[in-house]
């Protein structure tokens, strides 16, 4: 209770922080609404071009982008930035200050850091799945509106439990930010169906780099379509994949706090 | 002139001090092209031809579409244009005998050919081996390439300094890293070649100063333009990097000279 | 007196990747990465008393900064044992958290947006401090800082002296037992690091609050701190009052002498003449038990003297000398 107390007001005060430069704000959040709509542009050209992507069509291809926009954004917006900056926070010391206060410095860190830039991805994903799920082919039931809710909770966990995972390794090896490149490497392939892949993409993007579960996977449940590898496991799969890895990025989070040097001096 | 090989050299050398980042790079380097040779390996399918153009075609339209865009990267000249202009850091370089803007893109330059010689040129050749590519249509076309690859790297380098320049009046060079990155998804050819492009939307992209950075010169390697097309096509491109530079020197004045005036 | 810290046969040795100059340096890294392992801390064994104010000192690179970080249990020792307050800092790090203040002093952990009074709010709901004593302590404190003209400043507003002064008042809104302090007066001007001097040194004095701070400025510790710890290259060199120091290395005092007529060159065998100009001749007196009125006997009558000027060490120089002294005894 004391903690989510704190959780609250670190986030209240991050706000009040980025509201001191409003103007820049929206400004920058209408430049990300313009180029996530670029790249949903190039898909849309592709389609109008070629009618469908291995059996995906416009009305399906939407529906992932939309999930992948939205998924990413609610994990994202509790790792990211906060994750990319430990780095510095390791280099510039202020983590060792985080530490001599009696409080979880995974959770000081997370809330203090909370994105709420992600405001301009959680608008356009929203809108964008409005349109998605109007034309998109869903036999919509409770079932299935509870399974696209809680697999779209799930992509948010996946995305947050790795995205942590990469920037708790600047506590170990003092940088990390590169290892990010990977990340964006994969995940500019989430807005693709995984059906696309050669068979080693696939095989990574379902294990060590799990950002399949993050959009292709629940999408291609609930479009009732076949998910590669996976076959018959695949919606139960979806759900699982959030639970376990940030069950996964607590326990190596714990593990370099224990191991964690400083930047030495 | 030496000077900005110095500063070329050391961005250079900056880029293979550290390790990790090399290999990191590498690896999400492969992905990325390996991805754009899958989403056209799918969209062929089992067609061989699409609209006159082949599949081997398209592989090697998609492995060159990394050689600029692959090796440069726009946010730090953004990014650094900007924010020396708005915290006033940049009147330490109004002091020496070099213009702030070049040296930003000299050792973005020099980082850009590491890039090149250490990520691009690997990554290319090991996706090639798996999915093959076309060499260049002829010994003209391959010369033409090179020099196309020069004036990509120009006119990319020039506009991400104009949006950097352009950040100083909007006070964040944020979204101005955004918006280059959203008018090269669209504008430069980078994914989809303007001859897919529904129409006038293509000839309109082939008119802009972006289709230079990729479009250009992987058209030019398949040979999809004559060599008057090359020569004249390649005029037009050097008249936009004029232009652009042009553009550059004039709000660097304007912005500097705001600099100076309100005491940084 | 209980010993609310206790540090015995404590080392930190860290591992570091090597670098190499030039392109092919570069390539080799790449390839064959090498480590190298630099002792920060050596074997080094002290106690603190409650209500002591010790300062610790030593050149950059020391281990002053790292064995901070071990007695607030940011880092785990290597070897040997710290004890703060009865338990191992790293294993009880929130327990021991709540009952120390730590300021760092190049890394502000004040809210750069917002207004101070919104950092120290913050910092009440972290550590629990009951309403009542919150507003006792920040008003006491205040006044003594005189911050209650910035409090409802955003903190970048603020001058460096003004927002270490904000930093160090946080620390202590917990009433912490102990106050760690790692450099707190880098950076500021001569007033800024007087009333923070003058300030630890209060409440050192009258809240009984022990406090050990790392500093580059002499000055510091002889404000705050009647004992000092020295380390260098990792190792513990010297542990006492500052006064004992001074007199265990017998510091040279400076004379100056001014005649009246120049008598040429004076060597003297009391004292070492340092510099001539003529009419002013300065010297140094290397021992103790030579007395101003010794020099005089020897420089003898006959020549007039105008002016005598006579400087006890100062503490720079008294360190300045242990520090040379221990580099010619033993090659590092």
């Amino acid at each position: 209770m004391r903690q989510l107390r704190i959780a609250l007001r670190l986030v209240l005060m991050q706000i009040r922080s980025q509201m001191e430069y409003r103007g820049a704000f929206w400004i920058d959040r209408i430049a990300q609404i313009i180029t996530y709509s670029s790249s949903l542009a190039v898909i849309w050209l592709l389609v109008d071009r070629f009618t469908e992507l291995a059996g995906w069509r416009w009305p399906d291809l939407l529906l992932l982008y939309s999930f992948h926009v939205l998924g990413y954004a609610t994990g994202a917006a509790i790792s990211f930035t906060q994750m990319r900056d430990l780095e510095e926070r390791v280099r510039l010391g202020t983590f060792d200050s985080l530490l001599t206060k009696p409080i979880s410095p995974w959770l000081y860190i997370v809330f203090s850091g909370f994105n709420i830039g992600y405001a301009g991805h959680i608008l356009l994903g929203i809108a964008l799945m409005v349109w998605a799920l109007w034309i998109a082919p869903v036999d919509w039931s409770l079932l299935t509106i509870a399974y696209f809710i809680a697999s779209l909770l799930s992509a948010a966990m996946v995305t947050a439990a790795f995205l942590t995972m990469i920037g708790l390794t600047a506590l170990i090896w003092v940088r990390s930010n590169h290892l990010y490149s990977i990340f964006f490497g994969f995940w500019e392939l989430t807005r693709y169906p995984l059906d696309i892949f050669p068979v080693g993409i696939q095989g990574v993007m379902l294990t060590i780099v799990p950002l399949a579960f993050t959009s292709s996977v629940p999408v291609a449940v609930v479009l009732g379509k076949q998910v590669p590898l996976l076959g018959d496991w695949a919606p139960a799969l979806a759900l699982l994949a959030g639970p376990f890895f940030v069950l996964l990025a607590v326990l190596c989070w714990r593990e370099a706090v224990n191991r964690y040097q400083g930047a030495g001096g | 002139m030496s000077a900005y090989l110095a500063f070329a050299q050391s961005g250079f050398l900056t880029q293979l001090a550290y390790r990790n980042e090399v290999w990191a790079n590498l690896f999400g380097k492969l992905v990325q092209v390996f991805a754009r040779v899958a989403i056209w390996t799918a969209i062929y399918g089992g067609a061989g031809v699409i609209g006159g153009v082949s599949l081997e075609e398209m592989v090697t339209y998609a492995l060159l579409g990394g050689a600029v865009t692959g090796a440069a990267r726009y946010e730090t000249v953004v990014g650094g244009i900007g924010h020396a202009l708005r915290t006033g850091d940049v009147a330490v370089w109004l002091l020496k005998p070099v213009h702030f803007p070049l040296y930003v893109i000299a050792s973005e330059v020099g980082r850009a050919l590491y890039r090149f010689t250490f990520l691009v040129v690997p990554t290319v050749i090991f996706v090639a081996l798996f999915y093959g590519m076309l060499p260049p249509a002829s010994f003209f076309h391959g010369a033409m390439f090179v020099a196309y690859w020069v004036l990509a790297l120009a006119i990319f380098f020039l506009i991400a300094a104009l949006f950097g320049l352009v950040a100083f009046w909007l006070l964040t060079s944020f979204s101005l890293e955004w918006l280059m990155q959203a008018l090269l998804n669209l504008l430069a050819g980078q994914l989809i070649p303007f001859w897919f492009f529904p129409e006038p939307l293509g000839a309109i992209a082939r008119q802009l100063p972006f289709a230079w950075i990729v479009y250009y010169p992987s058209a030019v390697w398949l040979g999809r333009l004559s060599p008057e097309e090359c020569l004249a096509q390649f005029g037009i491109g050097l008249g936009w990097a004029a232009a652009l530079a042009f553009g550059v020197w004039l709000l660097w004045r304007r912005a500097s000279g705001r600099v100076v005036v309100q005491g940084g | 007196m209980v010993e609310v810290i206790e540090v015995r046969s404590v080392s930190k040795t860290y591992q570091q990747p090597k670098r190499f100059p030039g392109v092919l340096g570069a390539l080799k890294s790449l390839v064959t990465p090498e480590y190298t392992e630099v002792k920060a801390v050596a074997d080094v064994s002290f106690g603190i008393r409650k209500g002591e104010a010790v300062g610790y000192l030593g050149p950059n690179g020391a281990g002053k900064s790292t064995m901070i970080k071990m007695m607030t249990g940011i880092l785990v020792p290597t070897s040997g044992s710290v004890s703060v307050l009865g338990c191992t800092p790293h294993e009880r790090r929130m327990e021991i958290a709540r009952r120390i203040g730590v300021v760092f002093g190049q890394r502000s952990q004040l809210w750069w947006d917002l207004p101070v009074a919104d950092s120290f709010e913050l910092h009440r709901r972290i550590y629990d401090i009951p309403a009542a004593r919150y507003a006792d302590n920040l008003r006491r404190f205040a006044e003594l800082l005189e911050l209650e003209p910035f409090l409802d400043r955003a903190v970048r507003q603020l001058s460096l002296g003004q927002r270490m002064r904000a930093e160090i008042v946080m620390a202590l809104l917990h009433d912490p037992q102990i106050l760690f302090l790692d450099e707190p007066t880098i950076g500021l001007d001569v007033v800024a690091k007087d009333a923070v001097r003058r300030f630890l040194a209060e409440v050192n004095r009258e809240r009984g609050i022990t406090i050990i701070l790392t500093t580059h400025d002499l000055q510091d510790i002889e404000t705050i701190c009647p004992r000092l710890i020295m380390v260098d290259h990792a190792r513990l060199v010297f542990d006492g009052e500052l006064g004992r120091l001074r007199s265990a290395l017998g510091s040279a005092r400076r004379l100056t002498l001014e005649f009246t007529t120049d008598p040429g060159p004076l060597p003297l065998t009391t004292a070492v003449l340092t510099a001539d100009d003529g009419l002013l001749k300065h010297y140094r007196i290397e021992r103790d038990d030579v007395s101003l009125v010794d020099v005089l006997t020897e420089v003898g009558p006959g020549r007039e003297i105008k002016d005598i000027a006579l400087e006890e060490p100062n503490i720079e120089e008294v360190i300045r000398t242990f520090y040379q002294r221990r580099n010619t005894a033993v090659p590092a």
